[in-house]
């Protein structure tokens, strides 16, 4: 037999594992990349002109139908924040595939390294809870939110990708993928709950998204200097047990609402020093105001005595 | 979508589980063990040949002593029928009782007899020495290189059961086109491919989807043969087709 | 709040304020509870105004230019009276119906639609 080189084996691997679109109405275009669950290639819909973007997943055929009959539900979920899916089907070799908006941007993480403001990451956060939130309200949890998986589309607009892992929460034929799963950690590890890295996948709710929200928020928020509210909110949301994090991803929105719009927030009790800087941080164009009418008194005061 | 039908079976069916050599080396059937035995080796001699040579800086004759004495042993003593999933992959199971086996031998120090009952087995081990020496120059860890070159081993065995499924379906042309395109060395166009064969380019790319999409099948077939769980293959799959290993 | 309201009470505070200042002008100091009075009723009319402007008309810079030109005015009219301390009177004031006229179309409630 003979030798396969490590360029020939690295060729052949690529050629198992590249989706094979013949039969379908897609042609692939290039990969995008590759994960733990499969792999996601630019494509183009020959039917309706229009580039997509496809992942292909890595599993084995009796989880099929059952992945199948999720990303349907998954796809009802209309929400401008969460990517939709298109399509979804078994390729020739019999891989499942879901085929969703191609979204044009960067990632979050790229996003934060370009330098956004602090305001504008913090804008963005609250649409990717408010994406969750419309999730979570349908029964569905993500379980593996992270930068990677949060997109930032060439307008602003902000989008929550790759529901792969994703859990229908109470559905008793929510597959047997997920309860052969058991003590399988499903994930990416920072930004993991403690239950979910534990492996707990019957213990997963709201709140290990939530875990993750505030794990991203961290992440955010890492590389500037913030206020102890800021820290607070991130604290609260990754508690380590689910009990003391935020409830509900609207919950953690409204406060980094009130953190935007200079409110207190719930996650931290001011003290009077801290709420008068802040109404004073808040006003500031108002009270240079006051403080320039003042020293004009004082100033008349002064120059009439002359 | 249906799938079209193909050579061996339904495209869409993997194995059972109980095509598993791993779960049949257990079996209370002699000839059943036997033959799983006899997939796990055809499988792990050849890379546990040259991880030998490396880690353990055997000669090629120790080497190929301590490989035959090791499966010999391994069947003998049925050491797979320890094997639990739970705790490891099998190939790092295998690669641990490889390594205890070679440590004991060299304790023993007794020069390990030849032949025995793996005389009938036919393993090239001139043609592993050949790679090894060609191809030798690694910066691999022991370990990553006993993954690698059992990778390499596990393609290398799904070309030749490609191949000969080929023959034996009458599918050789799929075969000749899949060699020239994705075996061979050569740069080769669509449009070159259709020329040399005498076929259109629409034809020559259906035929080359179909070998690859049966390539990727019996390239699975050999993994489920030694995986034990669903979850073992999963991962081991991951690997093989190499997301997130060397 | 609405904004009239805000108008109503920045403009009675800071109209007292100035008012107030008059004590250190010794000339004046035998008036200074009327002066306090006039210009905080003088604050109340302007802060009226400038609401009831920021109510109609929601503009960050045209809000503050009428508060600065019904503050001008109010404070002219007072000097006027007062038959001199032109700039003692008419520069706060100004200054009083700039901070009223930001103050309204800052904050406030705005009107609701019918």
């Amino acid at each position: 037999m003979k030798w396969l080189s490590d360029d020939k084996l690295n060729h052949l691997r690529s050629v198992v594992s590249d989706p094979d679109f013949s039969a379908t109405k897609y042609t692939f275009v290039k990969e995008l990349g590759r994960g733990g669950m499969g792999v996601v290639c630019l494509a183009e819909d020959r039917e309706l002109d229009r580039l997509v973007a496809i992942k292909v997943l890595n599993t084995p055929e009796d989880f099929g139908d059952r992945m199948i009959r999720e990303a349907q539900i998954i796809a009802r979920l209309e929400h401008p924040g969460i990517v939709p899916i298109h399509d979804v089907g078994k390729l020739p070799d019999g891989r499942i595939f879901y085929a969703m908006k191609y979204v044009r941007g960067n990632r979050l993480d790229e996003y934060a390294a370009q330098g956004a403001s602090l305001r504008d990451r913090l804008r963005k956060f609250q649409a990717v809870c408010d994406a969750v939130a419309f999730a979570h309200a349908h029964g569905v949890i993500h379980r593996d939110l992270k930068p990677q998986n949060i997109m930032i589309g060439s307008f602003g607009e902000v989008l929550v990708l790759d529901w792969g892992v994703a859990k229908i929460r109470d559905d008793p034929r929510s597959s047997a993928f997920h309860q052969t799963m058991e003590g399988t950690v499903i994930g990416t590890q920072r930004y993991m709950s403690p239950e979910q890295a534990r492996g707990e996948i019957d213990q997963l709710d709201e709140r290990s998204d939530i875990y993750a929200l505030g794990a991203v928020l961290y992440f955010l928020l890492n590389d500037l200097k913030v206020s102890k509210a800021a820290q607070a909110i991130s604290a609260k949301a990754t508690a380590t047990t689910k009990e003391s994090r935020y409830t509900t991803a609207s919950e953690l929105s409204a406060d980094i609402g009130r953190l935007l719009d200079a409110e207190p927030v719930s996650a931290y009790r001011e003290n009077a020093f801290e709420r008068t800087s802040r109404w004073v941080g808040k006003n500031r164009f108002l009270v240079l105001l006051v403080l320039a009418y003042l020293l004009m008194r004082i100033f008349l005061i002064f120059t009439s005595r002359s | 979508m249906e799938p079209d039908t193909d050579i061996g079976g339904p495209l869409h069916r993997f194995p059972d589980t109980n095509h598993s050599a791993i779960i049949n080396a257990r079996s209370d059937d002699s000839s059943v063990r036997r033959r799983a035995f006899d997939t796990i080796l055809a499988s792990y001699w050849k890379p546990a040949y040259k991880y030998i040579r490396l880690k353990w800086h055997a000669d090629n004759e120790d080497a190929k002593d301590l490989t035959q004495g090791f499966f010999a042993s391994a069947f003998e003593k049925n050491y797979f029928a320890t094997y639990d999933a739970r705790k490891a992959s099998f190939q790092t199971f295998l690669r641990t009782c490889l390594d205890g086996f070679v440590a004991n031998e060299r304790k023993a120090g007794q020069r390990l007899k030849r032949g025995g009952d793996m005389d009938h087995y036919q393993l090239d081990f001139a043609a592993a020495e050949h790679e090894l020496a060609a191809h030798a120059s690694s910066t691999l860890s022991p370990e990553d290189y006993f993954h690698r070159e059992w990778v390499r081993w596990m393609f290398t065995l799904a070309v030749d059961a490609f191949r000969q499924r080929c023959e034996e379906t009458g599918r050789v042309i799929h075969f000749q086109l899949f060699e020239r395109y994705d075996l061979s060395d050569d740069e080769v166009s669509y449009a070159s491919l259709a020329d040399d064969f005498g076929l259109d380019t629409t034809t020559v790319n259906n035929y080359l989807a179909a070998a690859r999409r049966d390539f990727r099948r019996i390239v699975l077939e050999k993994l489920r043969e030694i995986t034990a769980t669903d979850e073992e293959f999963r991962t081991e799959a991951r690997s093989l087709l190499g997301v997130g290993h060397p | 709040m609405s904004k009239p309201l805000i108008g109503v009470i920045l403009g009675a505070v800071l109209g007292a304020i100035d008012g107030l200042t008059a004590w250190f002008t010794p000339a004046v100091r035998n008036e200074l509870f009327g002066i306090v009075i006039g210009s905080t009723i003088k604050g109340i009319i302007a802060g009226i105004a400038i609401g009831f402007f920021a109510r109609k008309f929601h503009s960050l810079p045209i809000g503050i230019l009428f508060g600065v030109i019904v503050g001008a005015i109010l404070a002219w009219l007072v000097a006027f009276m007062q038959g001199g301390y032109y700039f003692e009177i008419i520069l706060p004031g100004t200054l009083v119906g700039l901070i009223v006229g930001f103050a309204t179309q800052k904050y406030g409630t705005p009107a609701t639609a019918n």
